[in-house]
């Protein structure tokens, strides 16, 4: 803290560097595995597995392998314990630390919708069903949304402050650009942002409730489009000083540039019929990058496949960007609630790094009502300088992440650059 | 950087606003419990609830499904603003930023909602009640009310939670696009709770809470909600912010409680605003303060409140000010005498305290201070 009291400065704004990675999604585990899956435009949606959903609607949803998960942190004491969202934690901040072991953060800002949910079912079920409740104190000690998050410090010896950011849908994506926010004002020179969130079945049940999930394909975007589905996952990004990253020679993966947030107090539920709560977030993150909207080559979209939120976010990308390039990813793997806008910025990070549009797959027929440039069904490779990822919540929450190549591709002049 | 509080409200099972309910912590007083029931359960519990009159008066179309958390969290946060004497308009509505701190969060509806799936099935789910189990629900609310558009956060975390959202609000008013930062904590009690935290062992089934008691007889929940409004100016400021850490075991809390106390102290301290709730929390306290601060006078209200968990910092924070504003300390309830602190077991005059730290040890793994000045 001292040391960040002397570093704060606003008329200087610090540049952010992504310096490493980590990821599990149904798209695979860790970066390799996305990266193919978002190439070959994998569908990665499959029928529930986790519990029943005879009554419900939807009968899908993009699913993390329990076998493969537990199975690679069977040396970590009391694994057995810990809930699959630590696991997941434990999973992304893992491949993290590998590319870069001497990253030592100076807090951590994570989102996440559910904590523990499944723990807390548990409990409740046991306790009003009179069940066994032998376990009741380790699904209580599980639960809290802050414990994966510990947990996951506590393996690789992590001692740094964490805010546990709940913002809905947009939880994800707040993560990422608050961490951006106190790495570029100074106060902080490096900072793990992120989200997780595991499938739980109460939150399965509230979106069926709702009518907001789909028995059919999740096909963002398009005409016909009927509803999301749910994903789980996790996702880290190391987030540092660009300077102090370069001075110490760490690999600079990806310049995170902006971020807008907007509240749009329209309904608990419903994004603002214009899209004007998602317009004011990119505009934001377009003003924080000092960029204009003629500069962004991709957009990974919020794109839950819900008629309301297509319909409003088509409206605000376009009424601000001319025919860019956009996808939902969640059509490949579900929407992940506090994760997504974490997992979406790595895809946003890969498809700087391997220059190619990820595609928005299931996309059969374009909606009129939306004039989008839809990366339909098939991945294909572009020039990305920069790219933009919505995330936009319950409660009217919207946020905007703009992140860069590094270095820029040459043939786009712009001021400050390296 | 330092921020100012420039309004404060306080809905609390003493009752609500910050003087009426100040003058009863220097009386001495302390909130009636009342014991809570479950349908499937013949167990009762203790807890501390807000008396209806302290909400009384707030409507808002928004509230008229909300959970009890949306309706002391809009209480309290209307309070702060309206002693900030701020208005919100549409021209200002962006330079203001909401920052929400819970734990439990809408733990009534939530249960309400599972138990419908659990006895009858997932066709059974309301769509009208899930809404109201997301974390963010009672900021939405809250935002919505007040005609917040700009910068909305829901913190969750444990009872240190309060004092992490004073640290996000300092970085977020780093941002010289924002004027003020109106910081809330708010909880709910639902039986579902005490019995988790009985089984957690942290719980004691009737009060009073015993702070700093050798026996660790356990805490009883509360409910309610605090807020503050921070500017840039002001009397009393928030000097510094410590954003803590967590530890892995509770046996580890006295280390990093240290760390914090260590750092916040560097200045002369005139008492310590401590989170001790008759649990493990209070041993690793007392250890920290009598070696970080020996000097300092130690006081905690949750003898009188009860634990309120992610509104306990908030509660903290308004009673520093609260007491450097008014240069006394209440007397701490039921204490034990023999602890090697400097307790004031009276209402006692302080009458050139100009800093405090507020300390706060969650139940479950974090920790944090902030440290206030008058000037």
């Amino acid at each position: 803290m001292a040391q960040a009291d002397r570093r704060e400065s606003t008329n200087n704004p610090a540049r952010v560097a992504v310096t490493a990675a980590g990821v599990i999604s149904p798209l695979g585990f860790g970066l390799a595995e996305t990266l193919e899956s978002l190439r070959n435009a994998r569908d990665c949606v499959t029928p529930m597995m986790r519990f029943s959903v005879t009554q419900c609607r939807c009968k899908t949803a993009g699913q993390v392998s329990d076998a493969r998960l537990l199975a690679s942190h069977a040396q970590i004491p009391r694994s057995g314990r810990l809930h699959r969202a630590s696991h997941m934690m434990i999973q992304v901040l893992q491949e993290l630390m590998t590319q870069q072991p001497e990253f030592e953060p100076e807090l951590m800002v994570i989102g996440t919708t559910s904590g523990g949910m499944s723990y807390g079912e548990r409990y409740y079920r046991s306790l009003s069903g009179g069940g066994d409740l032998r376990h009741a104190p380790t699904w209580i000690a599980n639960y809290p949304a802050q414990k994966p998050v510990i947990d996951a410090q506590s393996v690789f010896g992590i001692s740094a402050p964490c805010h546990v950011i709940a913002n809905a849908c947009a939880s994800g994506t707040n993560a990422v650009g608050h961490a951006f926010e106190c790495v570029r004002s100074g106060r902080y020179q490096r900072v793990l942002a992120g989200g997780y969130d595991a499938l739980a079945e109460m939150v399965f049940v509230g979106f069926d409730s709702l009518q907001a999930s789909t028995p059919e394909k999740c096909r963002p975007f398009d005409r016909h489009r009927t509803g999301m589905v749910l994903g789980e996952g996790a996702a880290v990004l190391a987030l540092e000083n660009l300077d102090v990253a370069r001075e110490r020679g760490a690999p600079v993966l990806a310049e995170m540039i902006g971020y807008g947030i907007s509240t749009d107090n329209f309904h608990i539920t419903q994004p603002e019929p214009s899209g004007i709560g998602a317009r004011q977030a990119m505009e934001r993150a377009l003003e924080s990058a000092d960029i204009c909207a003629g500069d962004v080559d991709y957009i990974n979209a919020h794109g839950t496949a819900t008629v309301f939120n297509d319909a409003a976010e088509g409206k605000a990308i376009s009424a601000l960007f001319n025919r860019v390039p956009v996808s939902s990813t969640k059509s490949m793997m579900g929407h992940s609630l506090g994760a997504a806008g974490a997992i979406e910025a790595v895809v946003c990070l890969l498809a700087l790094q391997h220059q190619f549009l990820p595609a928005n797959v299931n996309f059969t027929t374009p909606d009129d009502d939306v004039d989008l440039n839809i990366v339909a069904n098939e991945a294909r490779s572009a020039v990305v300088n920069t790219a933009l990822s919505n995330s936009f919540g319950f409660g009217g929450t919207n946020a905007s992440v703009l992140m860069r190549k590094y270095p820029r591709l040459s043939g786009r002049s712009q001021t400050g650059d390296e | 950087m330092s921020l100012a509080i420039a309004g404060m409200g306080w809905i609390t099972p003493l009752g609500s606003g910050v003087n009426s309910v100040w003058e009863q912590l220097l009386q001495g007083e302390e909130a009636s419990a009342t014991t809570i029931s479950e349908q499937f359960a013949d167990r009762l519990y203790s807890v501390f609830r807000i008396p209806e009159s302290a909400i009384k008066g707030i409507s808002h179309p928004r509230l008229r499904r909300a959970s009890a958390i949306s309706r002391f969290a809009a209480a309290a946060g209307l309070h702060a603003l309206e002693s900030a004497g701020l208005k919100l308009e549409p021209r200002n509505a962006e330079r203001i930023a909401l920052i929400f701190a819970i734990s439990n969060g809408g733990v009534s509806y939530t249960k309400r909602f599972y138990h419908e799936i659990v006895g009858t099935g997932a066709q059974a789910a309301s769509p009208l009640l899930f809404p109201e189990t997301v974390f963010n629900a009672p900021a939405s609310h809250l935002a919505a009310i007040l005609g917040v558009t700009g910068a909305t956060y829901t913190l969750v975390g444990d009872g240190a939670v309060g004092l992490a959202a004073i640290t996000m609000a300092e970085e977020l008013m780093v941002n010289e696009a924002l004027d003020y930062c109106l910081v809330v904590g708010a909880e709910e009690i639902d039986w579902l709770l005490c019995d988790a935290y009985r089984r957690w062992r942290l719980l004691r089934m009737a009060p009073p809470i015993e702070p700093f008691s050798n026996q660790n007889r356990g805490m009883i929940l509360s409910e309610g909600a605090g807020a503050i409004v921070l500017a840039r100016d002001g009397f009393v400021t928030i000097e510094r912010a410590h954003p803590g850490g967590h530890f892995r075991r509770r046996a580890d809390a006295e280390e990093i409680l240290k760390r914090i106390l260590r750092d916040l102290s560097r200045t002369e301290i005139d008492f310590v605003i401590s989170s001790a709730n008759g649990t493990f929390v209070d041993r690793a306290e007392s250890q920290a303060l009598a070696e970080i601060v020996p000097n300092a006078l130690v006081y905690t209200v949750k003898p009188a409140f009860g634990e309120g968990v992610g509104t306990a910092g908030l509660w903290q924070i308004i009673l520093a000010a609260q007491a450097l504003h008014s240069k006394e300390l209440p007397p701490v309830l039921h204490a034990n005498h023999s602890v090697p602190l400097r307790l004031p077991l009276s209402r006692t005059p302080i009458p050139s305290a100009r800093r405090a730290i507020v300390l706060s040890c969650g139940l479950n793994q974090q920790a944090a201070g902030v440290r206030l000045a008058i000037h």
